[in-house]
């Protein structure tokens, strides 16, 4: 296309006929818009190129602190979760406690429940083997194994009232010489039976002293004494009484005399329904 | 597991009725009762025994000999036996040992110490 230009009278011109300095101004004109354009252009690709750096960069921030904001959560959610397990470990650990407090508290209940039991076997099978027999010699043997063995007697006597003296009738580790029938009232067996009082030595109970014996227990019967156990030493391992040893005290204060005067009365020759014979009508007499 | 026997010798029927109150209570544990060395020897000739219980001073023949008895016999010469006496003195429990027994509890017995022993040496919880 052909460059039109008009003269000074409004009539076209041809390039050609535009002076060659003008024309060279004109291109160097042009020339420098297109230069300038151009710059323009790449400083704006080049500031569109770091705009679009920088919106990544933003992009990749903001994304970040997205997921940190989640990560911040998740943390808030594992510190309730941490603190509500802390708080049902504590329970857990008091619940603990208090079943082991309990456990404690039921292991010492089934040791004296244990202790109950034995002391009353013990107390069952002294009174039922005191009454098994009817032979004055197998009571007395009973009467010295509850005193020895049982209680842990190691040197005792066993005596019975006789009228107005008191009479030795079995005995164990202590020499004959030293048994002697006294009057009722004298020295600590006399007057135990005579009173019907118990007397026990808290101390030294493996230790002998003549006028002061470990323990006299008054056997009695309807309410009086008929003869009593005199325990001269405990046996070397016995230091201490048991609280069964006070309740066997009892039981051979309450049962041995009975079970004495139950054998003294039977008759092996006549037999046990012999010794019953007239029963009913002396039950009769009473009503 | 199977049930284990015990043989308990004492010539007290009050000791005697109490040591078998007090191995009652050890489940699977049958109990079988002498009352002296010779009564002792007779059970043991029965039977196979896995423990014995034997107080000392018994008529008859006592404990002492008894466990040398036991410790001569093919059958229950490893059976482990307790000695049960109201001797106390660390001689005589020396002597009994010697002449080959396991154990030695004396008397006056509490049930929970047999009851200890005679699980320890029957290896039962």
């Amino acid at each position: 296309m052909s460059e039109e230009t008009k003269d000074a009278d409004g009539e076209p011109t041809r390039a050609s006929d535009v002076p060659l300095e003008i024309v060279r101004e004109r291109e160097a004109f042009v020339r420098n818009v297109l230069k300038k354009g151009m710059e323009y252009t790449e400083e704006l690709i080049h500031e569109n190129r770091e705009l679009r750096a920088e919106l990544d960069a933003m992009q990749t921030q903001v994304a970040e602190l997205r997921s940190q904001l989640a990560s911040d959560d998740a943390i808030r959610d594992f510190v309730k979760t941490i603190e509500k397990l802390e708080a049902e470990r504590r329970a857990l650990v008091h619940r603990h406690t208090v079943l082991e407090e309990t456990e404690r508290a039921h292991a010492n209940r089934q040791q004296e429940i244990e202790q109950e039991i034995n002391d009353l076997a013990n107390l069952y099978i002294a009174n039922f083997q005191l009454h098994a027999s009817f032979s004055l010699r197998r009571v007395v043997r009973h009467l010295c194994d509850m005193v020895g063995q049982l209680i842990g007697a190691e040197a005792f006597v066993i005596y019975l009232v006789q009228g107005n003296e008191v009479v030795p009738i079995a005995s164990e580790h202590v020499p004959p010489e030293s048994l002697s029938t006294f009057a009722l009232g004298a020295g600590p067996v006399g007057e135990a039976c005579l009173t019907g009082i118990r007397r026990v030595r808290e101390t030294e109970l493996s230790t002998e002293r003549a006028d002061d014996p470990v323990a006299v227990i008054p056997l009695m019967a309807d309410g009086r004494p008929v003869g009593a156990a005199e325990i001269v030493r405990m046996l070397e391992q016995k230091q201490s009484w048991a609280s069964v040893d006070h309740e066997l005290f009892e039981l051979l204060a309450a049962q041995a005399g009975t079970a004495l005067i139950a054998a003294a009365l039977y008759d092996p020759d006549l037999g046990p329904v012999a010794s019953l014979a007239g029963l009913p009508a002396r039950l009769e007499r009473k009503n | 597991m199977s049930e284990m026997s015990c043989l308990v010798v004492e010539d007290s029927p009050m000791m005697r009725q109490l040591l078998v109150f007090a191995l009652a209570r050890i489940k699977k544990l049958k109990v079988t009762e002498a009352e002296d060395g010779v009564d002792g020897l007779r059970k043991l000739a029965t039977g196979r025994f896995d423990l014995v219980i034997t107080d000392i001073n018994m008529p008859i023949m006592d404990g002492l000999k008894l466990v040398k008895r036991i410790r001569s016999d093919e059958t229950h010469k490893d059976v482990p036996i307790i000695i049960i006496t109201t001797e106390g003195s660390q001689e005589d429990r020396q002597r009994a040992m010697a002449l080959g027994a396991t154990a030695y509890i004396t008397k006056p017995i509490q049930a929970p110490q047999v009851i200890a022993r005679v699980k320890e040496l029957l290896n039962l919880e």
